[in-house]
């Protein structure tokens, strides 16, 4: 009892952040070094490197921080990407936490990294930091608004709020046909929710870093893992809402997974590399403007489907 | 045995460098950006070597220390064409361009697996100014107003907002002048009402920059026009890739550096054109202000006037450009996005003339009033520009504030030439990657 609902499933989350995390790392690399960007070494190897240079450096400080906040934000945000991770299914019964709310759980962990990511900017009591913070605040609700209409989408066909049955529900249909609009809307939002690429407004290089600034060492270790983490954990909940998650034909469904969400993250770090930074007033006009009744639509889409 | 195991490990990561400018250390940062072993970071607190490259003025010293001071431990600095200050142990000092990666690796190396200690702190770890708030916490005063604790103002509710209704404590900073968005040197007050621009006043120049030779040569004889135009074409370029770092593209960032490294006269500006249009870049990116108005445009003169529609160019006087048939390239609008889109043009018609003047072996004819990358060079070379900053910032967005700097080439023109680009450097920019853009 304790091992199959405690041990396991804590081992299958933090072996999924590690090897996640460390696969982002790779994959970024590899791409930038597709698009140019000078090389040096061994790819597998430049992440562990890094790594291990974070963990020999010092953690700075800055003066009168709120220090709790400070340090305590980027374990915050690694524990919401592990508790991400915990909700995706691998299989029908490979799952480490397979709640009948799963979703709504999914959804609490993109309202609550807000709180850390704001939180993270604020207490290192820095200019270009709190303007980081500041600057997520500001879209973080629209990027909330829009996953929960497209989540929600998913939903009503499974008529359930569990990925597991979100994803048996696609048996004859994978969501991403079934909802055309429900999958770019949601990378789009997974883009603003990990602040990666172009939507990356609160650790950008206007801002010399923002929210990660002023933060060197193992903080810094912790925030880049668990930014890392955040997008594999999207990537999860995206292969199992739209994608069919574990289904597929010939290969094993952990594989199936596997395969869809590195898709996804490709998908993810491609378009991190070759769009701009947007500014912050068209993305807020973008996203009230367009992506949310863009939203609607989708999730009235749905509901016609779930009808009929 | 284990930190051990750790330390060698890390000292294989590409070293972590923070580049403080000074007097003509933008080509080092240039030539850094291409280094494969090198990472230019923007901020101090995620460096492992400080490089000062340059001379760094008297007036800019006291920074330059809160800037030393903030590396995380283990560091170490290296100062390249710079003398390193006396009190510093183990500090090296390169004046070779080519050895810099080669040292700042070694650098990082040494100070990973232990063989370099790190460096010392400068200043004592206290506030630098006294404690002038009011109340235990600096809130003082009555409510939450009032008191400068330790030098700084209180965020304080107490200027109009000047754009979207939405009022938020104003926030007074002075940021520079190391920070990377800036030109080097450049330093300012600034106050931010969240991320809008409420004032501000630039309280440091920029250094002068220093043109290719070849503009003061074209002041003293007449030149070959091709290069003079692939100098131009080179500085437009090379301010290319400071603005689409800034903007999150790295990639073409370092497309431009190459272009403009390895630039030929069969050189080509269409590949990156295209995948800058396809980017997004004028459509996404904060590009959206800066506009100059008719009397700021002819106060800025070049290509930033152009873009605003004056077709002021003093090439159109000269008998050899003539020859060739040139005629200014103009935007109307005069904001961001048609600066860059002047700079494009103006890259592209440069690479033309350049072509065309080789052919037929032009030479410029006049040399009393050249017209530079910068703007018209008459009695005086281009003065600084800075102050018009104080005009067109406030009510801008951050990004959007930052962009306009990018966009605007605000430095004076110093009175000496800054050379060409040495052969080694070019060689090892074109080794560097193996991606050599024609």
């Amino acid at each position: 009892m304790l091992l199959s609902e405690l041990f396991l499933p804590v081992l299958m989350v933090m072996f999924m952040l590690t090897v996640g995390a460390y696969v982002v790392a790779v994959l970024d690399r590899l791409i930038a070094g597709a698009f140019g960007a000078p090389q040096a070494g061994r790819v597998w190897l430049a992440p562990m490197a890094r790594g291990a240079w974070l963990m020999t450096q010092h953690a700075n400080a800055t003066e009168a921080p709120d220090w709790q906040a400070w340090r305590l934000a980027p374990a915050l945000y690694l524990a919401l990407a592990a508790i991400g991770l915990a909700v995706v299914p691998w299989s029908e019964s490979l799952v480490a936490t397979d709640l009948v709310t799963s979703v709504v759980l999914w959804g609490s962990v993109e309202a609550l990294a807000t709180v850390v990511i704001f939180l993270h900017g604020w207490s290192a009591n820095a200019l270009l930091a709190l303007i980081g913070g500041y600057r997520y605040v500001a879209l973080g609700l629209s990027y909330i608004l829009i996953s929960m209409f497209v989540l929600i989408g998913v939903a009503l066909p499974a008529e359930s709020l569990q990925f597991t049955q979100v994803v048996a529900s696609q048996e004859a249909l994978w969501n991403v046909i079934r909802q055309p609009l429900g999958l770019p809307l949601f990378l789009i939002v997974g883009l603003g929710m990990t602040f990666w690429g172009p939507l990356n407004l609160a650790d950008s290089k206007d801002l010399a870093g923002g929210t990660a600034s002023e933060i060197s060492g193992p903080p810094r270790l912790v925030w880049d893992v668990a930014r890392a983490a955040m997008l594999v954990a999207f990537s999860g909940v995206a292969a199992s809402a739209f994608l069919g998650g574990w289904m597929g034909p010939w290969l094993p469904g952990p594989l199936w997974m596997a395969i869809k969400m590195l898709a996804v993250l490709l998908v993810l770090l491609l378009l991190g590399r070759v769009l701009p930074r947007i500014a912050p007033e068209r993305c807020v006009t973008l996203m009230w403007v367009v992506l949310l009744p863009l939203s609607f639509i989708d999730l009235v889409w749905a509901g016609i489907g779930a009808l009929l | 045995m284990a930190v051990n195991w750790l330390r060698k490990l890390a000292s294989h990561k590409r070293a972590p460098v923070f580049p403080v400018l000074g007097k003509q250390g933008d080509k080092a940062l240039r030539y850094l950006a291409l280094s494969p072993e090198i990472e230019l970071v923007d901020s101090p607190r995620h460096a492992s070597v400080l490089l000062i490259a340059g001379e760094v003025p008297a007036d800019r010293l006291e920074p330059l220390r809160r800037v030393h001071d903030q590396l995380p431990d283990p560091f170490t600095t290296l100062w390249f064409r710079n003398e390193p200050w006396p009190h510093l142990e183990n500090v090296d000092r390169i004046d070779d361009l080519t050895d810099l990666p080669a040292a700042l690796t070694k650098a990082h190396r040494e100070l990973m697996t232990g063989q370099r200690d790190s460096g010392c702190r400068i200043l004592s770890d206290r506030p630098p100014n006294p404690w002038k708030g009011e109340g235990d916490f600096g809130q003082g005063g009555e409510g939450m107003m009032g008191g400068v604790p330790y030098g700084r103002p209180m965020a304080m509710n107490m200027q109009e907002d000047i754009s979207d209704g939405l009022t938020l404590d104003s926030l007074t900073f002075r940021l520079g002048p190391f920070f990377m968005a800036f030109p080097p040197g450049m330093a300012a007050e600034v106050t931010l009402q969240g991320d809008l621009v409420q004032s501000w006043e630039t309280q440091l120049e920029p250094y002068p920059q220093r043109l290719d030779a070849v503009f003061f040569n074209a002041r003293k004889h007449p030149v070959p026009i091709a290069e003079i135009e692939l100098a131009r074409a080179r500085h437009h370029l090379q301010r290319l890739y400071h603005a689409l770092h800034l903007a999150g593209l790295e990639a073409l960032s370092l497309s431009s550096l190459r272009l403009a490294h390895g630039l030929s006269t069969s050189s080509t500006l269409d590949g990156l054109r295209r995948r800058l249009v396809r980017s997004g870049f004028f459509h996404l990116a904060a590009v959206g202000g800066g506009v100059l108005n008719t009397e700021q445009a002819r106060q800025f003169g070049g290509p930033a006037a152009r873009a605003a529609g004056l077709a002021d160019d003093l090439r159109s006087h000269d008998a050899g450009y003539r020859r060739l048939g040139f005629s200014p390239v103009c935007q109307d609008g005069g904001g961001v996005s048609a600066r860059w889109k002047q700079i494009l043009d103006e890259v592209e018609q440069s690479l033309m003339l350049a072509r065309q003047a080789e052919r037929d072996e032009v030479y410029t004819n006049d040399v009393d009033c050249i017209e530079t990358p910068r703007g018209p060079w008459d009695e005086q070379p281009p003065e600084d520009a800075s102050a018009i900053l104080d005009e067109i910032l406030p009510g801008l967005e951050w990004g959007d504030a930052l962009a306009t700097i990018a966009s605007l080439d605000i430095a004076a023109v110093a009175d000496r030439g800054g050379g060409t680009q040495s052969p080694g450097e070019s060689r090892a920019v074109q080794g560097g990657s193996g991606n050599v853009v024609k």
